[in-house]
């Protein structure tokens, strides 16, 4: 048996495989080579196979995200809401999430839907520009 | 501080600029006529003073009132003159009470009868002319009353596109008259100088200016001085302060004023060319409080400059705007030699905005000095990606009547009409 062949050579071969799929948005990869060949796929989680569903999407490790950037609409003063929300919140609808002051008008700026907060970009306080990224949001 | 719109991202100024803001996107109205954005990113930054540029909101009195009410520094004259000088249709009965002659001519005309009305009074060809305008935006030659229907709806709704203001006024049509134009500083402690005059009258169909030149070529001296006399006196009249340019059309020894420009204009550089002054800064120093520091007598002219705009634009297709990628832009230099401009290679020409890419003046210690500058500076100018009118402005410096300074507002239409008649063939 040639060490490509070798159990542990192909153990190897299919951790990175398995490591550049994870990488992708890809379902399934396939190598063929001289007449042997490799398939991964991504296995498709559905809600009674994940523990503690529905709602709690951030126990899902590895489940590609939907980024969704809300962003700036004016320039002013970018604040959070109160009470604040925080990386990781699980909106279940429609909420502000903060608002910009510009010439003292308060202007809010929601998620327009639910969703998980995945990062807050701003800092309470800090000047944003049209299109500056607020908040980032995984619709799942 | 620098704003842009999100189609401007990549642009030089951005690039240059000690800050950048990001205004609004692409289209004009959300982004450089977005009157809360730019105070609010003046406000948010510490800024104490707006410069407008030209274009835009330069010529805006309301925008230059917001400005006041926020603490911020308008840089150019007071709203109030603004809106006497600035608004045309005002400025021409301000100018004809300080004893200037003036174009004969109307207010703003309130709806497409009033112009016909008007037109009628007058008497065929008339211009229609956007009181808050410039660069030959809102403008419409009207020959006959069966035009003017179209030309009145047209000239509205460019001049309220492009200034945020629909309103126009009417003049005579002088058939090419040559357009001199005397460049003023003026601050705030009465202090009034005149920067000799620029030759603008190499002037596309639209109006709008393809070349400049300072002194202009055989001016009498007479004329001269009258123009010179009569801008620091309409000044003077109106309590103008920072910088401004008085438009003239001059028919032989007649003189008639056109419009005042309450703003830095274009064409400024060949100004700073031959009166070593930087006119942008003095514009700084007057709104800072700051006097002039010198008079008429300490100004003195030297040689002659000439510029050209290099616009994305199709001269054999009537000029029409291109927009694109440059994919290799290379400026000239060299003694004599300047380029204000905001593209570089790869830069993109989004579809918004005037076509202008790039300036390129020329300055010599005589006319023929600088005629010969400005050709080799254009024939070393590469812009590859877009068509551009670096072609046209060497044809037109090649012409006799260019080389020889005897030319008027009808010299680029009529050659433009000759190349097109050779083209089809027709007489």
């Amino acid at each position: 048996m040639s060490d490509e062949h070798h159990p542990s050579a192909l153990t190897a071969r299919v951790a990175g495989l398995a490591e550049l799929l994870a990488g992708t948005d890809l379902l399934r990869l396939r190598i063929e080579r001289e007449g042997e060949a490799i398939e991964l796929g991504r296995r498709t989680l559905h809600r009674d196979e994940v523990p503690d569903m529905p709602g709690d999407l951030s126990q899902i490790d590895g489940a590609p995200a939907r980024l969704e950037a809300i962003k700036s609409d004016l320039v002013g003063i970018f604040h959070a809401s109160r009470p604040a929300v925080s990386e990781g919140d699980l909106l279940e609808g429609d909420r502000e999430l903060g608002y910009i002051e510009a010439l003292g008008i308060r202007n809010p700026v929601r998620s327009l839907g639910a969703g998980r907060i995945v990062s807050i970009k701003r800092a309470d306080g800090e000047p944003v520009e049209y299109g500056a990224v607020l908040f980032e949001l995984d619709r799942g | 501080m620098a704003v842009f719109s999100e189609a401007d991202r990549e642009s030089l100024h951005v690039r240059q600029a000690d800050e950048a803001f990001c205004v609004g996107p692409g289209p004009v109205p959300r982004s450089y006529l977005n009157i809360p954005n730019l105070i609010s990113t003046a406000l948010i930054t510490g800024c104490d003073a707006v410069h407008p540029g030209y274009g835009f909101l330069a010529e805006n009195a309301r925008f230059a009132e917001i400005c006041a009410d926020h603490g911020l520094t308008f840089i150019g004259p007071k709203p109030t003159v603004i809106t006497a000088m600035g608004d045309k249709a005002t400025a021409k009965r301000v100018m004809a009470d300080a004893g200037v002659a003036t174009t004969p001519g109307t207010d703003i005309l309130d709806s497409v009868d009033e112009a016909k009305a008007a037109a009628q009074k007058i008497g065929y060809p008339v211009l229609l002319k956007a009181t808050a305008g410039g660069g030959g935006k809102g403008m419409r030659v009207v020959e006959s009353a069966a035009e003017m229907e179209r030309a009145y709806a047209s000239a509205t709704a460019e001049a309220e596109a492009s200034f945020k203001d629909g309103r126009v006024y009417m003049e005579k049509l002088i058939r090419n008259p040559r357009h001199i134009e005397v460049q003023v500083l003026a601050d705030e402690f009465g202090t009034v100088v005149t920067m000799g005059e620029r030759d603008c009258s190499v002037q596309k169909p639209s109006h709008q200016k393809l070349i400049e030149e300072s002194p202009a070529p055989h001016l009498t001296e007479r004329v001269r001085a009258s123009l010179f006399e009569m801008a620091s006196r309409a000044c003077k009249h109106v309590g103008y302060t920072n910088a401004g340019t008085l438009e003239f059309l001059v028919a032989g020894e007649d003189v008639y004023f056109m419009e005042m420009n309450t703003r830095i204009q274009v064409e400024h550089p060949v100004t700073e060319m031959v009166y070593s002054v930087d006119l942008v800064k003095e514009q700084i120093r007057i709104a800072a409080g700051e006097p002039l520091g010198y008079t008429q007598k300490d100004l003195q002219l030297r040689g002659h400059a000439i510029e050209c705009r290099i616009n994305a634009e199709d001269p054999r297709n009537n000029f029409s705007p291109q927009a694109g990628t440059l994919s290799k832009v290379v400026f000239p230099g060299g003694p004599g030699i300047r380029v204000d401009t905001h593209v570089y290679s790869g830069a993109m020409v989004p579809p918004y905005y005037d076509s202008m890419l790039a300036k390129v003046i020329a300055f010599g210690a005589s006319r023929e000095a600088a005629i010969a500058r400005m050709e080799r500076a254009l024939r070393e100018t590469v812009i590859e990606g877009v068509n551009t009118t670096i072609a046209q402005c060497l044809e037109i410096l090649a012409t006799p009547r260019f080389r020889e300074g005897r030319y008027d507002i009808g010299f680029l239409p009529a050659l433009l009409l000759a190349e097109a008649a050779g083209a089809t063939g027709s007489r």
